[in-house]
C-alpha cells in the first residue's frame, strides 16, 4: 500500500497571516487549534492518510527560544489533537520532530544527551496524546538523529519514521550519504526511512533510490516545491502541484511507499500527488542479502567474501603499551589519535578502540576517545572492551554503527552485551569461548558459536550482524593450534557464510621470529577465508604477505596492485646517496644543500672530510656557493621559498656536522645581525625565515622574537655592537612602528645599519621610516647582508 | 548563537602548497603529506556564527548595539543584501606552537608548510560552516554572497572589534591584539551577505577572492 502524507503547515499559516514576526508558530496549538484543525482537514481531504501535528519546533530546546519550554507537553499534546479531530478514521496522525538547531559534541556545543533528554520530553508527550506514528525529520546531522530515534524509542512503542534532509551534493550538512545513514537508522530500529526538505522531487529520486537499495525498510519521501525564492521578502516556491504530482511515480518507482510534500507544498499538490498515483503501481519488494556493513558519519565499510580483504587495526590498545596507558591515564588523545590517522594511513579500514587502563573511569575514556576519534577518520569503530557501561557509553557516542569486540558464549556477556547490540545497532564480534574456557577442536568452537549465534538471533539480532572469531591459540603450547583455526575457518563459510576475524599474533606467542610465523599462517588463514584480519597494519611483512596472498588468491588480477607495491620498496635514502657518488665530494655536498637533502648531509660531509678537503674550503666552495646558487635561482622565479628553506636547514645539518669536528671554528662570525618583529606584531615567521638563513651563512643571529618594544630593540642592539638590525612587521596597523624603533635608533646613536620588511611594506615606506635598506624577501635579505658586511 | 566546528578528514594539498608559494614548481610531497597529517592531528577547528539585519543605505548591522561598516568595497560588495551573517573560525593555538616549536628545531621546510597546512584548514572550516549556513538561509529563500573579511579592499581592520564582539568570537577562544590581530593567528571573521534571488543584478559585482586582492605579486595570488 502507498501511502500518502501531507504537505506543507508552516508555508500555509504564513499566507493566512497566523504567524506575526516573533511568534512561535508551535504556540497555535494552544492559542488557535481551530485554524489547525482546518488546515489538517484540508490534506485529509485532498488525500492524506498520514498528516503530521504542527510540533516541528516543539521540543524544550527549540521552545525555549521563546521562553515556553515549560509547555513542551501541553503544546505537543494540544497538536495530535488538533490532527485527530480533522484525521478521524481516514488519516493517522504522525508526530513531528524538527532538528534543534544546535550541533551535537564535537561538531557543535550540545551535549548528545541533552538533545536525547529533548527528544524524550517531546516524544513522550505525543505518544501520551495517542499520536500514530512518531516522525523525526529534517535532519542534518545522523548523530541528532540517532539521539531522536534512541528517545523515541525508549519512551514510546509507536512506528518511528526517520528522514534526513541531504544537500545537492547528496551527503547531509554534516556528510552522511544515503546508503550510511540507511544502514545506521535500520539497525538501530527505525521502521521507516526517508528524506525531506531541501530538494525538490527530481533530485530526491536517486536519493531515495540509494535508500532503498539499502535497507528494506518502507522508504518515505516529502520532497520541497522546488527551492525557494525570495520575491520582494515574500518566500516562494517555483514548483506547481501538476508539476509536482508528475514526479511521484518516478519516486514510487525509486523505491518510496510513503510519500507527500515538504515546504512549499498545498492541499492542491497532494491532490495532484493522489491523483498521479492512481494507477501506480507499488514497487515489489526485494529482500536484500544482509551483507555485514560498519558505519561512520560519513562512510560505509562492507566485510564480505566475494570483497577484498578488510583490516582491522589493533593498535589502539594500551595493553603491554606502558606510555600509551600512561598518556590515556593522564586524559592526552595525542597519541590515540595519531595512530587513527596513521593506521588508516597504511590501510587499515576498521579501527579497535580499546581503552582498558587500569585506574581510570574507561567509560569516560572511552566516550572520550570515540568522540574525538570519529571526528577525526571516517574509518568505522569497534568498541573493545568486556565491561557493559563502557561499552554503552562508546555506542551512545558513536556516530555510526560500530563493531562491538567482542561477545562470546560467557553468560553475563550475553546477557549483558546482545541487547546493547539490538538497541543501538551495533555488529557483534563472536568469540567461541565459554565460562568453562576455550573449546580446542573446530566441530567444538562451531557447537559454542551456536549458542552465540542462537541467543543473539531470539534478541533480534539477523543475518548482517555478525563476524566470527575464529580464535588464534599459539602453537607453542598446541602442536595443532593453526590446524584448528583453519577447519574453523572452512566450518564457519559452509555452516554459516558469516564474514570471519581473528587476532594473528597470538599464533607465535612463545616463539623466535615471530614476524615469518605471523606472516606464514596469515597466508594460509586468507586460503582459507579470513576476511578481516584484526592486526598490526604497520607491519611491512603481514602487508606483503597480504599483498601476495591476493594475487595468489585471484583478488588482484594479474598481480598488479602487488607489482607497483613492489616497484615502491626501493630505498629512497640510499638512491639519494647514490646520485651524489658520481660528483666530487665537494661539488656532492653543494648538490645536496641544492636539493634540500638534509638526510643525506652527514655523510657526505664525512665522505669530504675523509677525502682531507680544509673545512673552511668546504664551507667556501659547497655551502656559500651552494647558498649563492640558490639565491640567484630564488631571485630568477625557479626555486620558492619552501625550496630555499629545506636548502637552508641542509646547511644547517652541515654546520652541526662541522661545529662538532672544529668546534675552534664557532666563532668565525661574518656579522652580527639583530632580528626582531616590532610590537603590536605577532607574525614571526617571515622574520624566523630572515634568521635561519642569515644564521646558516655564518652571521651572529640574536633573534629577539615577535611583539618587541622599541626599547629593547636599540638595547640589544648597542650591547651587541650589531652591524645590522633587522626589523620586521606584517601589518599596516603595526608598520608604523618600524619608524619608530629606527628614530630610537638614531636617537641613541646606534651605528647599525637597518634592513626591514614584512608583506605590507614598500621601499617607499621604507625610505620614508628612514631604513637604510628594503628586503622584499629572505633572500634578498640574506644579500643585502652580505653586502653589508663587505662594505 | 550557532556554533559549528567542522569534520576535517583532509587538508586540501593543493591549496597548502599555494599557500606556501609552491603552485608552479615540485616540492618533496612527503613534506607536504607529513605537514598536512600532523595539521590533523593537532588542529581544534571551531567556529561560530550570527545572522543580523543589514540597512543597506546607511551602511549599518543591526547588531546590539549596531554598527556602521566603513569603506567603499563592503558597501559595494553588500548591494541587494538585506541581511548578513557575520562568522567566526579557529583551528586552535596548538598548531601555531608547533610552528614556532618546529622552526626552532631546525626543521624549516616543515615549519613553512605547516603554517601553509593550517591556514589551508582554517579556509576549509570556514568552506565547512558555510555550506552549514547555507542549508539554513537557503530555506528562508536566501542567497549567500562570498565570505568577506576585514581588510579586503578598503575595509579597515580597525573594524574587528565590532565584528568579533557582534560574532561572539571569545566564545570559541578567539581575541584580538590591540593592533587588529586575531588570535590564534590562523582564524577569520567574514561578513556573509544574504539576498533575494529575484536580483539577480547584484549578484556579480565585487571581483572574488584573490583577484579582488590589489597584492598583485602575492606568491599564493590564484593565476587567473
Amino acid at each position: 500500500m502507498i501511502h500518502i502524507f501531507d504537505g506543507a503547515m508552516g508555508t500555509i499559516l504564513q499566507q493566512q497571516g497566523l504567524l506575526p514576526s516573533g511568534y512561535c508558530p508551535e504556540l497555535l496549538c494552544i492559542d488557535n487549534p481551530g485554524a489547525l484543525t482546518a488546515i489538517h482537514k484540508k490534506y485529509v481531504d485532498a488525500g492524506a492518510t498520514i498528516i503530521e501535528t504542527n510540533t516541528f519546533g516543539a521540543s524544550p530546546i527549540k521552545l525555549s527560544h521563546y521562553n515556553l519550554e515549560n509547555k513542551t507537553r501541553e503544546i505537543n499534546i494540544a497538536a495530535v489533537k488538533a490532527a485527530k479531530v480533522a484525521a478521524k478514521n481516514k488519516a493517522r496522525v504522525a508526530g513531528s520532530m524538527g532538528p534543534t538547531g544546535k550541533f551535537i559534541k564535537p561538531l557543535g556545543d550540545l551535549d548528545f544527551e541533552d538533545a536525547y533528554e529533548n527528544y524524550k520530553l517531546q516524544a513522550a508527550a505525543l505518544y501520551e496524546a495517542g499520536a500514530d506514528y512518531i516522525i523525526i525529520e529534517t535532519s542534518i546531522d545522523l548523530q541528532e538523529m540517532r539521539a531522536a530515534l534512541l528517545a523515541a524509542k525508549d519512551v514510546t512503542t509507536l512506528p518511528v519514521i526517520c528522514q534526513l534532509s541531504y544537500s545537492e551534493d547528496g551527503r547531509t550538512v554534516t556528510g552522511t550519504d544515503p546508503q550510511t545513514a540507511a544502514i545506521t537508522l535500520d539497525r538501530m530500529g527505525a521502521d521507516i526511512i526517508g528524506v525531506n526538505c531541501s530538494l525538490g522531487p527530481e533530485q530526491l529520486v536517486p536519493i531515495v533510490k540509494m535508500l532503498s537499495e539499502n535497507t528494506e525498510k518502507p522508504i518515505s519521501v516529502q520532497p520541497n516545491a522546488g527551492l525557494p525564492q525570495l520575491i520582494n521578502g515574500k518566500t516562494t516556491f517555483p514548483m506547481g502541484p501538476e508539476d509536482f504530482g508528475k514526479w511521484a511515480p518516478h519516486l514510487v518507482q525509486a523505491g518510496a511507499t510513503y510519500i507527500g510534500g515538504c515546504c512549499g507544498t498545498t492541499p492542491a499538490h497532494i491532490a495532484a500527488l493522489k491523483e498521479s498515483l492512481k494507477d501506480c503501481k507499488e514497487p515489489e519488494f526485494k529482500p536484500l542479502r544482509r551483507r555485514l556493513m560498519l558505519t561512520s558519519r560519513s562512510k560505509t565499510v562492507t566485510i564480505d567474501k566475494e570483497l577484498p580483504t578488510v583490516l582491522i587495526g589493533e593498535r589502539i590498545n594500551p595493553t603491554g603499551r606502558k606510555k600509551l596507558a600512561a598518556e590515556i591515564k593522564e586524559g592526552s588523545f595525542l597519541s590515540v589519535k595519531k595512530e587513527a590517522i596513521d593506521q588508516v594511513k597504511v590501510g587499515a579500514q576498521l579501527l579497535d578502540i580499546n581503552m582498558g587502563v587500569g585506574g581510570i573511569n574507561q567509560a569516560q575514556a572511552m566516550k572520550k576517545a570515540i568522540t574525538e576519534i570519529s571526528q577525526l577518520t571516517d574509518a568505522p569503530l569497534i568498541i573493545d572492551t568486556s565491561d557493559p557501561e563502557v561499552l554503552e557509553a562508546g555506542l551512545r557516542a558513536y556516530p555510526g554503527r560500530a563493531l562491538i569486540n567482542s561477545v562470546s558464549a560467557e553468560k553475563e556477556r550475553l546477557r549483558t552485551f546482545i541487547p546493547l547490540a539490538k538497541k543501538y545497532g551495533a555488529a557483534i564480534l563472536c568469540l567461541p569461548l565459554t565460562d568453562e574456557g576455550i573449546p580446542k577442536t573446530a566441530a567444538d568452537r562451531i557447537s559454542v558459536m551456536d549458542t552465540i549465534l542462537d541467543a543473539a538471533k531470539k534478541a533480534g539480532l539477523r543475518d548482517g550482524d555478525f563476524l566470527l572469531d575464529a580464535l588464534v591459540m599459539t602453537i607453542a603450547a598446541d602442536q595443532y593450534a593453526c590446524n584448528h583455526v583453519l577447519d574453523t575457518l572452512k566450518m564457519y563459510r559452509t555452516k554459516y557464510g558469516y564474514p570471519s576475524t581473528m587476532g594473528l599474533s597470538n599464533i607465535s606467542f612463545g616463539l623466535p621470529n615471530r614476524p615469518l610465523m605471523n606472516s606464514t599462517f596469515f597466508s594460509m588463514c586468507l586460503a582459507e577465508g579470513l576476511d578481516a584480519p584484526i592486526m598490526n597494519p604497520y607491519d611491512d611483512q603481514m602487508q606483503n604477505a597480504l599483498l601476495a596472498s591476493m594475487a595468489l588468491l585471484g583478488k588482484d588480477p594479474n598481480g598488479i596492485a602487488y607489482s607497483k607495491n613492489e616497484n615502491n620498496l626501493t630505498a629512497p635514502k640510499k638512491a639519494a646517496i647514490a646520485k651524489h657518488t658520481q660528483l666530487s665530494p665537494v661539488d656532492a655536498v653543494k648538490q645536496a644543500i641544492i636539493d634540500g637533502d638534509t638526510d643525506a648531509i652527514p655523510e657526505l660531509i664525512e665522505n669530504a672530510l675523509k677525502d682531507n678537503i680544509d673545512p673552511t674550503e668546504l664551507t667556501e666552495k659547497a655551502l656559500t656557493a651552494a647558498m649563492n646558487d640558490i639565491g640567484v635561482d630564488f631571485g630568477a622565479g625557479r626555486i620558492f621559498l619552501p625550496q630555499v628553506l629545506l636548502s637552508a636547514e641542509a646547511m644547517k645539518n652541515a654546520f652541526d656536522v662541522l661545529k662538532v669536528k672544529y668546534p675552534a671554528k664557532e666563532n668565525n662570525e661574518k656579522g652580527t645581525v639583530v632580528l626582531a618583529t616590532v610590537k603590536g606584531d605577532i607574525h614571526d615567521l617571515g622574520k624566523n625565515i630572515v634568521g635561519a638563513l642569515l644564521e646558516n651563512s655564518g652571521f651572529k643571529l640574536i633573534d629577539l622574537g615577535k611583539d618587541v618594544p622599541a626599547e629593547e630593540i636599540v638595547a640589544a642592539a648597542i650591547k651587541n655592537d650589531a652591524d645590522i638590525v633587522g626589523l620586521c612587521a606584517l601589518m599596516t596597523t603595526t608598520m608604523t612602528e618600524i619608524d619608530e624603533v629606527i628614530r630610537q635608533l638614531n636617537k641613541a646613536g646606534s651605528p647599525s645599519k637597518t634592513m626591514v620588511g614584512g608583506a605590507a611594506l614598500t621601499q617607499d615606506y621604507a625610505d620614508e621610516a628612514g631604513a637604510d635598506y628594503y628586503a622584499k624577501d629572505a633572500v634578498i635579505a640574506l644579500n643585502i647582508a652580505n653586502e653589508i658586511i663587505k662594505k | 548563537m550557532p556554533i559549528f566546528n567542522s569534520q576535517i578528514l583532509d587538508i586540501d594539498r593543493k591549496e597548502a602548497k599555494r599557500y606556501a608559494g609552491l603552485q608552479k614548481s615540485n616540492f618533496d610531497d612527503k613534506i607536504i603529506d607529513e605537514a598536512c597529517e600532523l595539521a590533523r592531528l593537532i588542529i581544534n577547528p571551531r567556529g561560530i556564527w550570527e545572522q543580523y539585519d543589514y540597512d543597506e543605505i546607511s551602511q549599518t548591522i543591526k547588531a546590539s548595539p549596531e554598527f556602521q561598516l566603513k569603506g567603499n568595497s563592503i558597501k559595494k560588495h553588500l548591494t541587494g543584501c538585506k541581511k548578513v551573517i557575520l562568522i567566526a573560525v579557529t583551528v586552535g593555538i596548538e598548531i601555531e606552537n608547533k610552528i614556532t616549536s618546529l622552526f626552532k628545531e631546525g626543521k624549516y621546510g616543515l615549519s613553512l608548510i605547516l603554517d601553509a597546512a593550517a591556514t589551508a584548514a582554517v579556509e576549509q572550516s570556514a568552506d565547512q560552516m558555510e555550506k552549514a549556513i547555507k542549508n539554513q538561509v537557503v530555506k528562508q529563500g536566501y542567497n549567500m554572497k562570498w565570505r568577506f573579511s576585514p581588510g579586503y579592499g578598503d575595509w579597515p581592520i580597525q573594524q574587528q572589534p565590532e565584528i568579533v564582539k557582534a560574532v561572539q568570537a571569545e566564545a570559541i577562544g578567539i581575541s584580538l591584539t590591540e593592533s587588529m590581530m586575531l588570535e590564534p593567528r590562523k582564524s577569520i571573521t567574514a561578513l556573509i551577505g544574504l539576498y533575494e534571488e529575484a536580483n539577480e543584478c547584484i549578484m556579480d559585482i565585487s571581483n572574488k577572492g584573490c583577484s579582488s586582492c590589489n597584492k598583485t605579486d602575492c606568491p599564493s595570488r590564484v593565476k587567473t
